[in-house]
């Protein structure tokens, strides 16, 4: 990077909030899917919007390209900067900008963590309710990125239906305000259509957010099986019951075996094939009569033992488990990439069946703890990145898995978003007029292409994203895994 | 066939997704148009040289009742597909208030709405689109199941649009089961400040209505719950003191038609005036309309107006649509008063997806200033 460009940058942030440190910047070369690295040339902390514009300005001036950052939670590459140049880390704008009980909306800086803003909206009986399982870390503005979902999702929706508005930096470094405090669409609904465009249209640096009354009651079932395809039955069957649950979460054998091996042991049943939590919300009236319909359903697709959670402590037992199966299965594996992909929900006894045969095909084992409400599957396979050619199998098994769930109707993600790792697969779901389409739209807010290059796009689009002036200086390890997932497909 | 005065000669009524595609072949202007309930709403339509009547393109494509998913063409109206719905006790949450006539390509369009939004708008329960682009390309957006997040979500921009991007034919939709119950209480109160202060009381209170309505004139409070019996009757219970008339059954579904033609009869002019919970009774005592129907669950205030000079006045301090309006007013005052960042954004995808201007001319954001 330019002399020139850095003293622009300090001269904005001050020193200490620019860094060009080999060390600093490892830490920025991924994000949690760490298949997919390029270290940015700088790394720079803006506190305000103002310093956000600036920093846009100077990245303009110099044509080099900039990608707005969180916690680095994500799971698709798409906090990466995969053409080298800023990451703009926004953790710094942290601030909950204040709480309207009475209207039920709180307004806060993207890199407020999710699960704060609950915290603080917890003394009214208000909370915020998509809940990645990365909540205690994930930043607010990533999850308007990715549209970012959750287990509570099934209930109660997507990132996306609880952004009412926002202030952003475009890409031509404008400061602009969209959206209105009551959600209403004058117009279009822009904010719907930033709101997942995973940070390739604009820098979000203010979110006004919908807090929703907390339920009067919960209740929390684990239903153990011993076979998948109960299991999974069990799902549709609650689904096709009409029953709208607050969460129906599937785990696996290994999933259990690697979560009672950890701290986050929850008391899931080592003899089980496979085991769903379940939860209903909403009032005590009327809810012992569902969750005792869902004892039924799971009682007559041959569940062994249904076990409802007495207590507070219970259920929160219950779902340290479920949220901590990630971290735990560095108990049963050293490393392990986590997929993603939705499938309509009554096909899942034979999409998992399917993975389990792709599994034993590469022999990597992969683990399953998903969104069985809503068919958002999570497969993770469980490798040694130090044996060789693992990786390569990763992206062969990937490659399989993904045809599968879009062979019985499903889509490429739920909720990790397309980002790098996924949009060479972007063409199995959509036409060249679809892509067209989407890319004439990204051009609306990020003509030059700046903005968060190389993603969501096949690569085979990329020429035409990134102006003729910019430095491309993709990593080696991106180029290999270019070569690999054009090879496998 | 007239809307807005401009009368269109030609009418074509494609049947299949080609025959659009070949009709937007067609030269100049083109108007798609659905069930034409809702015409009178947008910027005045400038000019039209072909209408693309889309209500024969009506077929319910795949329903997939224990995904809770089906994927319905345009033309499908409203209450086909609640009749399909039902055999599976499922429905769509919305009441729009054009009715069970309109088609959803048409609900789509006009982001079409009702007093039960509880559970959000046209564009929470869409889960893919296709549309036929003003160059005849098709594109579809979204997929087929329930949660996606595989590419942008550009059905965000096409709700609303009033068909001026492009000619929606294709819709998936998620749905929900019904309600096991329904039931409705109603309370007239003496004055505004009572029906402020009885419906402050319920949205303090633990009760969780699927709709709260203000309606006037004389002040009258609606809350509905949808739930389980027992929830449904715990509410019912626990609702602040009023002088409550509770209404369930076939009986309640019909006084919900009643505020549908309450709302029909709203006028010389209609608008909806964007707010918060906590300002409904503000702009109701502050303006005072002669009739009104407020959603003080999501501080919106659809209210008339009969001198037009007070739509500029109220949007100096509230966001306000035009949602209904004689042509004239129309011509003189912008529908949605988009601002400076909108309109240019609006501008920008318009041009991006219609470049000649050929959609609907004058109806969105190119007849929004002149």
């Amino acid at each position: 990077m330019k002399k020139e460009v850095i003293t622009r940058l300090q001269r904005i942030l001050g020193a200490p909030a620019v860094t060009e440190d080999e060390t600093d910047l490892l830490v920025y070369e991924c994000d949690a899917l760490t298949l997919f690295k390029n270290k940015p040339d700088v790394v720079v902390f803006p506190q305000t919007t103002e310093q956000v514009a600036q920093i846009v300005r100077v990245a303009n001036e110099y044509r080099i390209p900039f990608v707005p950052r969180g916690a680095g939670t994500g799971l698709s590459g798409g906090a990466v900067a995969m053409e080298g140049g800023i990451i703009i880390e926004l953790q710094r704008m942290n601030r909950i900008l204040s709480i309207d009980a009475e209207n039920r909306i709180a307004v806060v800086q993207p890199g407020v963590v999710n699960i704060h803003i609950s915290q603080a909206a917890a003394p009214y009986g208000l909370y915020y309710a998509p809940d990645p399982s990365s909540q205690m870390a994930c930043s607010i503005g990533g999850n308007v990125s990715e549209n970012s979902g959750g287990p509570h999702c099934l209930k109660y929706g997507m990132t996306t239906s609880h952004i009412l508005a926002i202030e952003a930096v475009t890409p031509q470094a404008e400061i602009i305000r969209l959206g209105n405090p009551a959600g209403e669409v004058i117009g279009m609904d822009l904010v719907g259509s930033i709101v997942g465009s995973e940070g390739t249209f604009v820098i979000v640096t203010e979110i006004t957010v919908r807090l929703l009354q907390k339920p009067r009651a919960v209740k929390t079932l684990l239903a153990s099986f011993h076979s998948i395809e109960a299991c999974s039955q069990s799902v549709s069957d609650v689904i096709a019951a009409g029953i709208v649950p607050s969460a129906l979460e599937f785990v696996d054998a290994k999933t259990i075996e690697a979560v009672e091996a950890s701290v986050y042991k929850a008391g899931y049943p080592l003899d089980a094939a496979a085991a769903l939590l379940i939860e209903v919300d909403g009032f005590e009236e009327g809810l012992a009569e569902t969750s005792d319909a869902i004892v039924e359903i799971c009682r007559r697709n041959g569940a062994y033992d249904v076990r409802v959670a007495k207590d507070d402590e219970e259920r929160a037992r219950l779902w340290l488990g479920r949220k901590g199966a990630f971290g735990a299965m560095g108990r049963i594996s050293p490393d392990m990439v986590t997929m993603d992909a939705v499938i309509p929900r009554t096909r899942l006894p034979e999409v998992l069946a399917e993975i389990s045969r792709i599994s034993e095909r590469y022999g990597l084992p992969v683990a399953n703890v998903f969104h069985a409400g809503d068919g958002n599957i999570h497969p993770l396979i469980l490798f040694d990145s130090r044996v060789p050619d693992q990786v390569e199998r990763i992206f062969a098994m990937s490659d399989d898995i993904m045809k599968l769930c879009v062979g019985v109707g499903g889509s490429l993600s739920g909720e990790h978003g397309i980002g790098y790792e996924k949009k060479e697969y972007m063409d199995m779901v959509f036409t060249d007029t679809d892509l067209d389409v989407m890319m004439q739209v990204k051009r609306v807010f990020n003509p030059d292409g700046l903005l968060n290059p190389s993603k969501i796009f096949p690569s085979r689009r990329g020429c035409t994203e990134v102006g003729p002036h910019t430095t491309t200086s993709t990593a080696e390890i991106g180029k290999h895994v270019d070569a690999i997932l054009r090879g496998t497909r | 066939m007239t809307i807005d005065g401009v009368s269109v000669s030609k009418v074509l009524r494609p049947e299949t997704v080609e025959e659009l595609t070949e009709s937007l072949k067609e030269k100049g202007a083109i108007v798609p148009v659905g069930a034409a309930t809702q015409t009178y709403f947008g910027n005045p339509l400038r000019r039209a040289d072909c209408a693309i009547d889309l209500t024969k393109l009506s077929r319910i494509t795949t329903y997939n009742p224990a995904d809770l998913t089906i994927h319905i063409q345009a033309g499908v109206t409203l209450g086909q597909l609640e009749h399909a719905l039902m055999e599976n006790n499922q429905f769509l949450p919305l009441d729009p208030w054009n009715g069970s006539g309109a088609t959803l390509g048409g609900i789509v369009a006009a982001d079409a709405q009702g007093p039960f939004r509880a559970s959000g708008t046209i564009r929470d329960w869409i889960i893919g689109m296709t549309v036929v682009h003003a160059d005849g390309r098709v594109s579809k957006t979204g997929g087929r199941v329930v949660k996606n997040v595989t590419g942008y979500d550009l059905a965000r921009l096409y709700v609303g649009s009033l068909g001026t991007l492009a000619v929606i034919v294709e819709i998936s939709l998620k749905l929900r089961a019904r309600f096991a119950k329904t039931a409705t209480a109603i309370a007239v109160c003496g004055s505004a400040g009572d029906a402020r202060a009885l419906i402050a009381a319920i949205r303090g209170c633990s009760v969780q209505p699927v709709s709260l309505e203000w309606i006037g004139t004389p002040n009258e409070v609606w809350v509905r719950f949808g739930e389980h019996p027992k929830a449904v009757e715990w509410q019912l219970k626990n609702l602040p003191t009023a002088d409550w008339k509770m209404v369930e059954g076939p009986e309640e579904s019909a006084l919900w038609q009643q505020l549908r033609e309450r709302y029909a009869g709203i006028g010389p002019a209609l608008v909806r005036v964007v707010g918060l919970p906590s300002t409904v009774h503000e702009i109701i005592e502050e303006y005072r309309p002669a009739q009104w129907i407020a959603h003080a669950l999501n501080g919106i205030v659809l209210m008339s107006v009969s001198n037009p000079g007070e739509i500029p006045r109220l949007r100096q301090r509230y966001r306000t649509i035009i949602e209904r309006a004689p042509v004239e007013v129309r011509r003189e005052i912008a529908t949605f008063g988009l601002n400076d960042t909108e309109y240019e954004l609006m501008k920008k995808m318009k041009a991006t997806f219609d470049p000649q201007g050929r959609l609907n001319p004058g109806r969105h954001v190119d007849g929004e200033r002149h």
